[in-house]
């Protein structure tokens, strides 16, 4: 294994331009120590994002970065882990990127159950076009779209990912620091599809109920309710919860995880070819050819 | 249609209002005096300062519609067809990636004959990513039946999107028209409008009534059948028959605009500035007429002779009469905001056009093609000038008409 990596070796020279006070500075710091933590250099990772404030992210670490298009981050995600499946594929992106545009991807990639963790920074906002209802805007937000309130009924990622039958789901928010990092960590480390919504809340857009302070006063471990991440009743009921109560930790993590695509893909190649599986240094080779 | 509409005399409708408005501002004015039913929305730079604008109209109670924020430009575009199927008047709108996100609802849009108005903030194409003006985004559409204009002026945005729901709602047309507005220099850009009293729009623009395409329980017809090879043909021969009609519809509706409004644009598929002595032309579409105005200007007190032709029409394609302008001239520079690589001669894709459309007229000036202000860069007076100086050498026979890129760092 490699010598210890600190974590301001996830840190690249450039320099945020999120507004002072996002929560998406929050969720960064966190990345940078649960990277460190997971000890992976940051050669090995593969950080890909869609687009909006919190698709910025990958640019600011020393990862390989692809910041994508509006939507698209886990197919090209799935591309990656698949071409490299030694890689340690993270995505990260939006509320507005995960759960509306990009929001058809989402169980096609669960069910597929690719290796990857999913970081969705949740404002509720379209935090970069500046301010327009997003699918996790709450009912009755007043937006520059929604000037009289929202009509509609907000989307609750958590029970969305849990029904689709996510392995790892967990829930966020940068008021607390060492629980973020602990859980980013631990959902790298799940073997399989995993997912963290993170409440990082957008100071220029946001409500100030959705503010860190508030965060704060609201968040409730779900440790400290004795909840049980291997019951996955359990944490489909307390997900629907989302938008009233913060709970914060594992909601579910799958006590035996299923194999993932990328090792079932291996498997049949070795079925076919009786043998080794075929080496990636195939398809590489024939990219740098190209 | 026209015949039908009794239009009271001009000066008994009461009289326009001076507003200090965006060109996004104009569209969203016309919108309003529309009486648009339907209007769906998916936030994207520079488009989207429209949709808060119609959002904002909506909650002051001054346009009563429908107005849905859809969860990409993929649904917005689906929803508003089908509103327009079942008889609404309709609106849409999107910029650069936005607009071809929705791909796939744009291309059935003209084969269903869905009078469909939409508003392109013309935006580059990411990756990489750009906010800045470029023609590629509405010009991906050339092809498939829209009805495309540009515009440069927030009064233009306003009465040409007026004018667009008057064409493509004739019952001849039935096809949708995108107005592109260039994203930052008129989307963002304030300038006194004049805009039109109610009276004088409802004067000019009928109800949508689409007939015997409606979609209604009374009238069971099926939209969008499974046609395969056995009437595929006949169908696009009828969308292109619509498209063929189109340029004596959209002269109707200028002539009448004229009438009602007291505005008039002279020939509607392109204008004229400073051309009847030029030697030498430049053609262009949307805002860069400003620098090469002023410049113009400039070149004139030096002695050049040098005119200008703005397109506005670039669906349907004015050619006879652009090809019999554009031969009174001894060279022509067709400055393009867009690229068509691996085209003729490597131009963009105005040029290909112009010089297609010269191609049977008796008298063929040499053209040469420029890409310029791509991604929103500046058109300046200075790239203005030098691309004059090329056309002046084209018209000496001493540079080879090709294509050149202006104002790029090399
Ligand atoms: C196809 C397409 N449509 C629209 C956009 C414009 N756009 C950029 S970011 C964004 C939404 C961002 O919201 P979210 O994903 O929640 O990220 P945040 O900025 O809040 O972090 C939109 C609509 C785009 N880039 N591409
Ligand atoms: S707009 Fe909101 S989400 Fe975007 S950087 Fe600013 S605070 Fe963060
Ligand atoms: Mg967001």
């Amino acid at each position: 294994m490699n010598a210890f990596l600190a974590p301001n070796d996830y840190k690249s020279p450039l320099k945020p331009i999120w507004c002072p006070g996002c929560g998406d500075y929050g969720v960064l710091q966190a990345l940078y120590r649960a990277l460190s933590a997971v000890g992976r250099p940051p050669h090995e990772i593969a950080f890909i994002s869609g687009i909006g404030c919190s698709s910025r992210i990958p640019g600011y670490t020393t990862a390989y970065g692809f910041n994508t298009l509006h939507g698209r981050a886990l197919p090209i995600a799935q591309g990656v882990k698949l071409a490299n499946p030694d890689l340690l594929v993270i995505v990260a992106g939006g509320d507005g990127d995960g759960f509306s545009i990009g929001g058809g991807h989402v169980p096609h990639v669960i069910r597929r159950n690719v290796d990857l963790t999913y970081l969705v920074m949740d404002n509720q906002v379209y935090g970069l076009t500046k301010g327009q209802l997003s699918p996790t805007s709450p009912r009755g937000l007043k937006t520059v779209t929604s000037p009289m309130g929202s009509l509609e009924q907000p989307i609750n990622p958590l029970l969305t990912v849990l029904a689709y039958g996510a392995g790892f789901v967990a829930q966020a928010t940068p008021a607390d620091m060492p629980g973020m990092t602990a859980l980013i960590e631990e959902a790298i480390r799940y073997p399989g599809f995993s997912f963290v919504n993170i409440q990082s809340p957008c100071i220029t857009f946001g409500e100030e109920d959705q503010q860190l302070k508030a965060h704060k006063a609201r968040m409730k471990p779900l440790a400290s309710l004795g909840h049980d991440p291997a019951n996955q009743l359990a944490a489909l009921d307390l997900a629907r919860a989302y938008g009233t109560e913060l709970y914060t930790g594992v909601f579910y993590r799958n006590p035996s995880p299923p194999p993932t695509y990328d090792a079932l893909v291996r498997q049949r190649q070795v079925e076919l070819q009786k043998g080794e599986p075929r080496s990636r240094s195939r398809v590489l080779d024939g990219y740098l050819k190209a | 249609m026209t015949e039908a509409l009794a239009t009271p005399p001009q000066k008994q409708l009461a009289a326009d209002k001076t507003s200090l408005i965006t060109g996004s501002e104009a569209i969203a004015v016309a919108c309003k005096l529309a009486d648009v039913d339907v209007i769906t929305a998916y936030p994207i730079r520079p488009y989207d300062t429209v949709m808060q604008y119609v959002a904002k109209l909506v909650s002051n109670g001054e346009l009563d519609c429908e107005y849905i924020v859809a969860e990409s430009e993929h649904s917005q575009f689906e929803i508003v067809k089908h509103a327009s199927a079942v008889g609404a008047r309709v609106f849409c709108g999107s910029s650069g990636v936005g607009w071809m996100y929705a791909f796939e609802a744009l291309t059935v849009t003209p084969a269903l004959r869905i009078p469909m108005v939409a508003m392109v903030g013309n935006r580059a194409l990411d990756d990489p990513g750009a906010f800045g003006v470029e023609h590629n985004d509405a010009l991906a559409v050339r092809d498939l039946g829209w009805q495309l204009v540009w515009v440069d002026s927030a009064q233009e945005a306003l009465d040409t999107a007026l004018i667009a729901y008057r064409v493509a709602e004739d019952r001849r047309i039935f096809l949708p028209c995108a107005i592109s507005c260039d994203g930052a220099f008129l989307t963002h850009s304030q300038a006194l409008v004049k805009v039109p009293s109610q009276e004088k729009v409802k004067a000019f623009l009928p109800r949508y009534d689409r007939g015997d395409l409606l979609l209604h329980p009374d009238n069971p017809i099926t939209v969008a059948p499974q046609v395969n090879e056995d009437w595929l043909m006949e169908i696009r021969r009828q969308t292109a028959a619509a498209m063929d009609r189109s340029p004596a519809v959209i002269r109707e509706a200028y002539a009448d605009f004229e009438r009602i409004f007291g505005r008039s644009y002279g020939n509607p598929f392109f204008e004229e500035y400073q051309t009847e002595d030029a030697d030498v032309v430049l053609v262009g579409m949307g805002t860069l007429s400003n620098p090469v105005r002023v410049a113009i200007r400039q070149m004139r007190q030096e002695g050049k002779k040098v005119g200008f032709v703005r397109v506005r029409w670039f669906r349907p394609f004015a050619a006879e009469e652009l090809a019999a302008t554009l031969g009174r001239f001894k060279a022509v520079g067709v400055i393009d905001r867009d690229f068509s690589l691996g085209s003729p001669y490597r131009s963009g894709v105005l040029a290909t056009e112009v010089r297609a459309a010269m191609y049977p007229a008796p008298n063929r000036p040499p053209i040469v093609g420029f890409i310029c202000g791509l991604g929103g860069r500046e058109v300046t007076v200075p790239a203005v000038r030098e691309m004059t100086e090329s056309v002046y050498l084209a018209a000496e026979g001493t540079t080879q008409p090709g294509t050149k890129w202006i104002g790029l760092r090399e």
